[in-house]
């Protein structure tokens, strides 16, 4: 074995040019305002084999370089190359992954070279780097910080060359990343019989995040007799646990893994009411409860809250699945790998519901620090703009090489979430209702005896306590093996794979390996049978030297874990081969009762499962309500309502997402009929996404979504409110069939628990309880069934008086029926005469609106307190929210828009965009409110429709008896103008309204 | 009426397999699914199917340059089966993906006999942009085209979906020589502009040409046209309610039959059709 080098370059010459090195001046331009003469790069690959560098020399072009477009260069670098860089460049900086650390274009180019020479010893291995060259570098720019901005220390190397050095040729050259060897450690023995202090300190120091009475519990099971006699005729040591059995357990109860929170005890105190309560789960009252109400009243509920994602039957063929989760804490560390782990991790959760649905749908909703932040940066932590580049690039990768469009999401802005960024990602899945050999799809079917496979990615250092570690709060110390690149086409492979096996039949149960790894999937799926037998020396490994605790925890990605029965084995290995998609049988289903771990012969783990999965003791909280406190947010006496709408309109909360969003691939399938972004010129907000995902049929499905947290500064139970029916609004607006929508809740918390550290708990915990409470009053309201969800409840930075905490966020998403794509309305403005008219009412609730949080930050008002908007009547809002759908799906509606941040104002100016066509609109009687809650207030079940003249008589007789104001007329001008009765609010060109929407988040630096 | 048999390839990362297949199916097609290796290892055979699709993807995660990697396995594994195909007049499209795939084989544009000779002559690379993007395009074809997938269509709305779609040649020689032959056969225009751009090798402005393509190269087809190539998805607009302007009343129609078919369901049908007449 010996390393061989070869760097590729991009030939120069008319019409070609180095695309790489562009992206990267035009990057530093835009974020740093630094301009480069230019940037150059070379890709570099160092190929560890036994093949000759000569063989390796003379079939470079075949793979690593690409004849047309590159020189290439074996066993030598380009740096120094006169015939190819004819100036010495000002710095050179190479970037390339730490050891261990997925290097995908390294992996893609070991199976090309593989292809070449199929006689390369098995060992081979292939680590790429690129190598960026400056020219005409900006007086005092600092190399290091330069190198910074190009790679993340905490999984990528850099190897830096400057000034006198690039003059003398000295090259600082990347070497090959050789793994260190890793230690395998027999299981160790844990003594629990000691201090509450010894106990906290053994969970503390192994990361475990496990509390000190849940520490207890598991010193108690040591203690039983019964365990002690049953251990010692299993051969395991009987009267403690071994590390593979703590660690285990400490993944299993891991906040991340139980919802400790949402299944606690909480002990309520409402100090504006003085109502006090005991509520015994949040989960089970609000949320669970509810759903299982409605799944009397329906017959379309398949599977709720049990599963990896919950399922509703679509029509008597197919049904449709949905799930979103968060990454927050791997974002913050690493936002490109943390993102990237995001999306493809989620995908897995839609291939493991059921026997296997197929994704079809990305979602994805991002909470950022201010893009243009000029304050201090955590340490650790990165510029929001550079969380927003990476993980961006993370979910765009993920989600395009998966081949499953982007179809909704949203990106929200607030200065806290510098501490955390919260990164949501959700997936539609698609199954058939029946397999061809009858079973039902959405029920596994597994029985003691079936073989249990670990299929897809192998098992690493990597990854090794993202469960627990996501389940405390992230500090400078925060540890690197949390974070992963994932590796979205070997998942692609094992997707494919897997559904084959489905459709075959060889499937009878499947879960993926996210949180807890192999310990969590295993363990889940053998409760269906009541035991498992698991051999940890079968699993594959990425290096060799894993300890057993480490291969049970690792939550190395692109694996699912899938059951196979005995006689259909063969048939599976044989497809697995196929696909090149590595399925290793590590497990058996038993009926013991017992979680049984051994490593070849010998026991490492003995766990009862009803002790591993109902052991963990239930937590008792308290939390106590009282109204916080601001400043009233009062407008001034007179103002420029032109200018305030271009400054709302520029609003990072606001302002158009399209050239992030339209890097997203949003089509493929072939079913997207609402994309992202519609109208005249396809840059006007879509209000949310549709499909029809049968080819060649128009029935649809709709997805959309709701997230307010601005409103949890005065009310976390309107924040929720205000998302359920932002999510439904989204969704009427293009014509949702109200009688067959589902929602996803997804809460993102501050840590709720008083302690030292939140001093602030219990408030938190009864905005958590406030929320709760709203959902379950909405939802019941919209018949609106949680089928899934998920919450994180640790999104601080820090301790002390230096903590960040998020605001408390509720992301609602929503998937729905729509009986005909055909009748889809959008936002944009069609035809000049058609009539606009407001559906809902406007009242005095301009409290937390993006107005008052604008003008406070200006200086123009005193604070954002007063009344945030509130759902007084749900009821009466889902009739006209359901007479609103008809007239879409009957054709008469073919513009709608809801009204959001901004209100009215920027609704109608968002129309105006997409349609490139003005409107002159009266706001008189639309509220008996002030002008600015009418103009500007974000008052909830309010839409904005247009109507042609032809279809208004139609549309006015659909809406009787729902409150419905006619605002005015679109008109055939550029001129987007709001009067008051007799007063002038607006009139403004609609090229000046796109120019102020579309600057702000435009960071791409353009194409030159 | 014959059925054409149509393989669709699929595997490491192509992902526009169900559209592909169900889009021939819509037009008398009777399309399969066949993952490359079921062919490498000989337990199908490239020769039981009259026309072969390469769909859009990200075959290996177009690292090493997209294309590339599954372009050498079906160089370096399916050099026979593939020569056999092409001498038996059976027709291959390859889009986006595809197009990257059969471009790097050598398919495409081939040589200037009728000899595929698996050496490649051009590229697709990144676009000048730097970025991937889903974006809608307009597309005018060569009247002038023996290209057999695009007889009659003049002028589409479909979308791109590429962050390397940059066609490039290594010198003028070999472009002029390609446009010679008529195997320019379809590029990007201006919608606003009614005449065929077909005489203008200007580049066009971001994003009429979503990515600074050599002559605004869209798609281009062998000597025999019976290999085409494109970079944009005709698949994607099938029917009419997935163009952006459907929900205006804006959507072009079709002339089919079919009251719903969108303006990309000729290019299958003319494969489909073509094998018709050859039996």
């Amino acid at each position: 074995m010996h390393i061989t080098r070869v760097e590729a370059t991009p030939k120069s010459g008319p019409g070609l040019r180095d695309v790489r090195g562009d992206v990267v001046r035009r990057q530093l331009s835009a974020d740093h305002n630094l301009d480069f003469s230019s940037v150059k790069t070379i890709v570099g690959f160092l190929i560890n084999s036994d093949v000759s560098h000569e063989e390796i020399a003379a079939r470079a072009d075949d793979l690593f370089a690409d004849p047309i477009i590159e020189h290439s260069i074996t066993n030598h670098s380009f740096l120094g190359n006169r015939e190819i860089f004819s100036e010495t460049p000002d710095a050179v900086v190479s970037v390339g992954f730490k050891p261990g650390v997925t290097d995908n274009p390294g992996k893609a180019a070991l199976d090309g070279f593989r292809t070449i020479f199929p006689e390369a010893t098995p060992e081979s291995d292939i680590s790429t780097y690129i190598t960026y060259l400056f020219y005409g570098m900006p007086q005092n720019t600092s190399t290091e910080w330069l190198s910074s901005t190009l790679y993340n220390n905490l999984i990528q190397r850099s190897f830096v060359t400057e000034g006198e050095m690039c003059n003398s040729g000295n090259w600082l050259m990347i070497d090959y990343p050789e793994k260190p060897p890793q230690e395998f450690k027999t299981p160790a023995h844990i003594n629990l019989e000691i201090s509450n202090e010894q106990l906290i300190d053994i969970s503390e120091t192994g990361l475990l995040a496990l509390n000190l009475t849940e520490m207890q519990a598991i010193q108690q099971h040591y203690r039983n007799p019964e365990i002690r006699q049953l251990r010692q005729s299993a051969g395991i040591v009987e009267d403690k646990p071994t590390d593979v059995e703590l660690e285990c357990l400490a993944q299993t109860w891991s906040e991340h893994c139980k919802h400790k929170i949402f299944a606690s005890k909480i002990h309520h105190t409402d100090l504006e009411t003085g109502e006090q309560a005991v509520i015994d789960s949040i989960f089970k009252t609000h949320i669970m409860k509810p759903t299982h109400d409605m799944q009397n009243d329906v017959d379309w509920l398949l599977s709720v809250f049990h599963d990896n994602s919950g399922v509703i039957a679509w029509d008597d063929e197919w049904s449709v699945c949905m799930k979103a989760e968060t990454h927050n804490s791997p974002s913050a560390l690493d936002p490109y790998g943390g993102a990237m782990t995001g999306i493809v991790g989620v995908n897995r959760d839609i291939l493991g519901t059921g026997l296997g649905a197929r994704p079809i749908a990305n979602t994805d909703v991002f909470c950022f620090g201010p893009p243009d932040w000029q304050g201090e940066i955590p340490d650790n932590l990165f510029h929001p703009s550079r969380v927003l580049r990476g993980v961006h690039a993370g979910v765009r990768v993920g989600g395009n090489e998966s081949g499953i469009p982007t179809i909704n999401g949203a990106i929200v802005f607030d200065e806290r979430y510098l501490g955390k960024p919260l990164v949501y990602c959700g997936t539609v899945g698609l199954m058939p209702r029946k397999l061809p050999d009858g079973r039902e799809s959405h029920i596994k079917t597994p029985s003691a005896g079936d073989v249990v496979f670990m299929v897809g990615g192998r098992v690493g250092y990597d990854g090794i306590h993202g469960a627990t570690f996501s389940s405390l709060e992230l500090t400078e110390e925060s540890p690197s093996s949390a974070v992963q690149i994932g590796d979205p086409i070997t998942q692609k492979k094992m997707i494919d794979m897997i559904l084959e096996a489905r459709d075959l039949g060889l499937i009878s149960c499947i879960t993926d390996n996210g949180a807890g790894g192999l310990s969590s999937s295993i363990g889940e799926m053998a409760e269906y049978t009541n035991g498992c037998r698991i051999d940890l020396a079968k699993v594959p490994l990425k290096q060799p030297g894993l300890s057993p605790w480490e291969i049970l925890v690792s939550e190395s990605q692109e694996r699912m874990t899938v059951s196979v029965k005995p006689e259909d084995v063969a048939a599976f290995e044989k497809l697995a081969l196929l696909h090149e998609v590595e399925a290793s049988p590590v497990a058996e289903f038993t009926s013991t009762g017992i979680f049984h771990v051994q490593y070849e012969q010998s026991t490492v783990a003995y766990l009862p499962i009803e002790f591993l999965h109902d052991g963990v003791p239930q937590l008792e909280l308290e939390s106590e309500w009282k109204i916080p406190e601001h400043k009233p947010f009062n407008p001034p006496q007179t103002a420029d309502h032109n200018t305030i709408l271009t400054d709302l309109l520029a609003r990072p909360n606001i302002a158009s997402k399209e050239s992030w969003v339209r890097q997203y691939d949003h089509e493929v399938i072939a079913q997207t009929v609402v994309k992202p972004f519609v109208g005249v010129k396809r840059d006007g907000p879509a209000d949310a996404g549709v499909i029809a995902p049968i080819h060649g049929n128009p029935r649809g499905l709709v997805v959309s979504c709701g997230i307010a947290p601005r409103y949890s500064d005065i009310d976390a139970g309107a924040m929720a409110a205000a998302a359920i029916d932002e999510a439904v609004r989204n969704a009427v607006c293009v014509g949702v069939d109200v009688d067959k929508i589902a929602g996803l809740d997804n809460f993102c918390w501050p840590d709720p628990i008083e302690s030292e550290k939140t001093p602030d708990g219990k408030f938190k915990l009864a905005q958590l309880v406030r929320a709760n409470r709203e959902l379950e009053r909405i939802c019941r309201a919209y018949r609106l069934p949680c089928v899934s969800g998920k919450d994180s409840m640790k999104n601080d930075y820090g301790k002390g008086p230096n903590k960040i905490s998020i605001p408390p966020t509720l992301l609602f998403s929503l998937f729905g029926d729509h009986p005909d794509v055909r009748n889809s309305a959008t936002s944009d403005l069609k035809h000049p005469g058609d009539k606009l008219y407001l559906v809902g009412e406007s009242l005095e609730e301009l409290g937390a609106s993006e107005l008052a949080f604008m003008m406070t930050e200006s200086g123009q008002a005193a604070g954002i307190g007063g009344n945030v908007p509130l759902l007084t009547d749900p009821e009466r809002l889902f009739s006209s929210y359901r007479a609103l759908s008809k007239a879409i799906n009957s054709g008469v509606v073919k513009t709608a828009h809801d009204c959001s941040e901004g209100g009215l104002g920027v609704a109608l100016a968002e129309m105006c965009i997409g349609g490139r066509i003005g409107a002159k609109i009266d706001i008189d009687g639309t509220g008996k409110t002030s002008t600015w809650a009418r103009l500007w207030g974000e008052s909830l079940g309010r839409i904005i429709i247009a109507v042609s003249a032809q279809n208004n008589a139609k549309f006015l007789e659909l809406m009787t008896g729902h409150t419905t104001t006619l605002l005015g007329e679109v008109e055939a001008t550029t001129q987007l103008s709001i009067v008051d009765g007799f007063d002038e609010l607006i009139s403004i060109e609609v090229n000046d309204l796109v120019t102020s929407w579309q600057g702000t988040l435009d960071l791409t630096g353009g194409v030159a | 009426m014959y059925i054409p048999k149509v393989a669709v390839l699929f595997g490491f990362g192509i992902n526009c397999d169900h559209e592909t297949a169900a889009v021939f199916e819509m037009v008398g097609g009777e399309s399969t699914r066949v993952h490359l290796n079921s062919f490498i290892s000989g337990e199908d055979e490239l020769s039981n199917y009259d026309i072969l699709a390469v769909p859009g993807g990200f075959s290996f995660g177009d690292h090493l340059g997209s294309g590339r990697l599954m372009g050498n396995r079906m160089r370096f594994s399916l050099r026979d089966e593939l020569l056999n195909f092409i001498k038996s007049g059976k027709p291959i499209i390859g889009i986006c993906n595809g197009f990257q795939v059969l471009v790097k084989t050598g398919l495409l544009p081939g040589p200037d006999n009728n000899e595929p000779d698996f050496i490649q002559r051009a590229s697709l690379t990144l676009n000048d942009s730097g970025r991937y993007e889903d974006r809608w395009v307009t597309l005018d074809f060569n009247k002038d085209s023996n290209c057999i997938w695009t007889k009659g269509l003049t002028r589409i709305d479909c979308p791109v979906r590429h962050g390397e779609g940059k066609y490039v040649m290594p010198d003028a020689e070999s472009l002029a020589n390609l446009a010679n032959n008529n195997q320019i056969t379809v590029r990007y225009v201006d919608p606003q502009n009614p005449q065929s751009d077909n005489n203008n090798d200007e580049v066009l402005p971001f994003p009429l040409s979503p990515n600074g393509s050599m002559m605004n190269i869209a798609g281009i087809s062998d000597k025999t046209g019976l290999v085409f190539g494109l970079m944009p998805h005709p698949e994607a607009i099938y029917a009419q309610w997935l163009h952006p302007d459907f929900s205006r009343g804006g959507a072009p129609a079709s002339t089919t039959d079919i009251q719903w078919e969108g303006q990309g369901l000729q290019i299958f049908r003319n494969a489909v059709e073509y094998i018709q007449s050859t039996h």
